[in-house]
C-alpha cells in the first residue's frame, strides 16, 4: 500500500528539502518505488538539491491544467521518480494548489512511497500539501522557535486530517541549551524518527560540480547514517539489523552467534 | 552488547546535558495542551469542540431544501434558509462552483456543499477550500455518529 507523506516544519531553513531528497534516495536504494514531489510551489528548490533543475514540464503546468501529470515525472538519482515545481513567479500566482490532492491521488498507487516537500509557514500551499497526504513527518531544529512552529504545523495537519507520524530533529550540535531529543518528543507528543547531527558534508553536497544529496555522495558521513536510520524506520526495519548485515560479523557477534545457534 | 549499553549510557548522559530553557519548554507544552481536542459523547459539546478546532465562530448544516440538520447557534433557521437559497442560486448560475465566500463587515460567511448538505460557516477570516472541506468532513462524521446514536436509542426504547 502506498504511503503518501508530507515533510513539513512551519519554520524555514530546518532542512525539509534536504531531508526529502535524502530520504527519497535511501528508500529507493532499499528497493522501494519512490516519487518525490516538490510541493513548495512558491520557492521550489528540490530540483536544485537533486541536480535536476532543467525540467521543462513541472507541477505548475499540471496544476494549471496545461500538462498531464505523467509528463511531469522525471527519473531521479537511485531510480526514484520526481515531480519538480517550476521556478516561474508568474505561474506560481496562477496555480490552484488545491488541485494537488487529486493530482497525487492519480499517480500514488504506482509507488510504495510518495514524499512531498512542503513550503515553510502554514499558508494555502502548505495546507494543500498537508491535506494531500495521509501522513505528515515534521522536521525541526533543537531550538524553541523551530519547535513552536513545528507544533503549529502539527495542529494544522491534524485539523486537515493528516496523521502526524513523528519528528526528525535536524542540525543537532549537542550544544548546551539545545532542546534535548527526549524533551522534543515530549513537547511535540511525537516519536523522534531521527536526530540528524550538523554535518558540513550536507552543505558540501550542494557545492559540487554534480549536485548529489549527501546520502548518495557520502553515505558514510554522520548525517547520512542518521538519515538512513530515518528511512529504515519509515520502512519498518530496525537500523541495527541493517547495520549488522552491511558491516558483516565482528568478533563479538561471531562469538555470541555460537550461543544463538546452540539455542536453535 | 557492552558496546550497545555504553552507547545508551553515553547518549542518555548527553541528552541530560541539553536542557533548553525550562520556561520555554513548559510554555510549548502548555501551548499544545490547549489544542488537544477530545470529543465527548454529547453532540452539542462536540459541535463546540469543532468550532474551536477549526477556528470558526459558528456553523449551520442544512439539507438542500433549507431544513436545518445541525447548528452551533441553537436554531440557525434564518441563516439556513438564506444560505441554502443563495448557494442554490449561485450553483444554478455557475454549476461547477464548489464554495461561496462572502465578505461582510463583521467577518466572512462561507457556503460549502458536501454529501448533499450545505455547510454555512461564519468566521473572522476566510477559510480555503481545503479547510472548508476538512470541517465539513468532520461535521459529516459527527452527524452520522449522532444519527446512529439516536437510532440505537429509539430501538432501545
Amino acid at each position: 500500500m502506498t504511503r503518501v507523506i508530507t515533510i513539513a516544519s512551519g519554520k524555514g531553513g530546518t532542512g525539509k528539502t534536504t531531508l526529502t531528497a535524502n530520504l527519497g534516495i535511501a528508500l529507493a536504494k532499499a528497493g522501494k518505488k519512490v516519487l518525490l514531489v516538490d510541493a513548495d510551489v512558491a520557492m521550489a528548490n528540490l530540483s536544485l538539491i537533486l541536480g535536476m533543475q532543467s525540467s521543462p514540464i513541472t507541477l505548475h503546468d499540471v496544476l494549471l491544467g496545461e500538462s498531464q501529470v505523467h509528463d511531469s515525472i522525471y527519473d531521479g538519482p537511485s531510480g526514484l521518480h520526481f515531480i519538480p515545481s517550476g521556478l516561474s513567479l508568474d505561474n506560481y500566482k496562477r496555480v490552484d494548489s488545491e488541485r494537488l490532492a487529486g493530482i497525487i491521488a492519480s499517480v500514488a498507487e504506482q509507488y510504495d512511497f510518495v514524499l512531498m516537500d512542503a513550503a515553510a509557514g502554514i499558508e494555502k500551499n502548505v495546507l494543500s500539501a498537508l491535506s494531500a497526504a495521509q501522513e505528515t513527518l515534521l522536521v525541526t531544529m533543537p531550538t524553541s522557535p523551530a519547535i513552536a512552529d513545528a507544533l503549529k504545523t502539527k495542529i494544522v495537519a491534524q485539523r486537515l486530517g493528516s496523521k502526524v507520524i513523528g519528528v526528525v530533529i535536524n542540525f543537532v550540535m549537542d550544544e548546551k541549551g539545545e532542546i534535548s531529543k527526549s524533551e522534543c518528543s515530549s513537547i511535540l507528543e511525537l516519536p523522534v524518527y531521527g536526530a540528524v547531527p550538523y554535518d558540513p558534508e550536507v552543505r558540501k553536497s550542494f557545492m559540487q560540480q554534480k549536485v548529489l544529496p549527501v546520502i548518495a555522495r557520502k553515505p558514510d558521513s554522520i548525517a547520512a547514517k542518521e538519515l538512513q536510520k530515518v528511512a529504515s524506520r519509515l520502512i519498518g526495519v530496525q537500523m541495527n539489523e541493517v547495520e549488522t548485515k552491511q558491516k558483516g560479523k565482528g568478533f563479538f557477534s561471531k562469538f555470541t552467534s555460537i550461543f544463538r545457534r546452540n539455542k536453535k | 552488547m557492552f558496546k550497545k549499553l555504553a552507547r545508551k549510557v553515553a547518549s542518555k548522559k548527553q541528552d541530560d546535558a541539553k536542557t533548553g530553557s525550562v520556561s520555554q519548554v513548559e510554555f510549548l507544552k502548555d501551548f499544545l495542551s490547549k489544542h488537544n481536542y477530545i470529543f465527548s459523547t454529547d453532540f452539542g459539546e462536540n459541535l463546540e469542540i469543532l468550532k474551536k478546532k477549526h477556528l470558526v465562530d459558528d456553523f449551520v448544516v442544512t439539507n438542500f431544501d433549507g431544513s436545518v440538520v445541525a447548528s452551533s447557534t441553537g436554531s440557525g433557521h434564518s441563516d439556513g434558509i438564506m444560505g441554502t437559497a443563495m448557494f442554490s442560486y449561485i450553483k444554478s448560475e455557475i454549476p461547477d462552483s464548489e464554495a461561496v465566500l462572502i465578505k461582510r463587515e463583521e467577518g466572512w460567511h462561507m457556503l460549502f456543499t458536501l454529501n448533499k448538505k450545505v455547510f454555512i460557516i461564519k468566521a473572522g477570516s476566510e477559510l480555503s477550500g481545503i479547510e472548508l472541506k476538512a470541517l465539513a468532513l468532520e461535521l459529516s462524521i459527527l452527524l452520522e455518529e449522532n444519527k446512529e446514536k439516536v437510532k440505537a436509542k429509539k430501538v432501545a426504547n
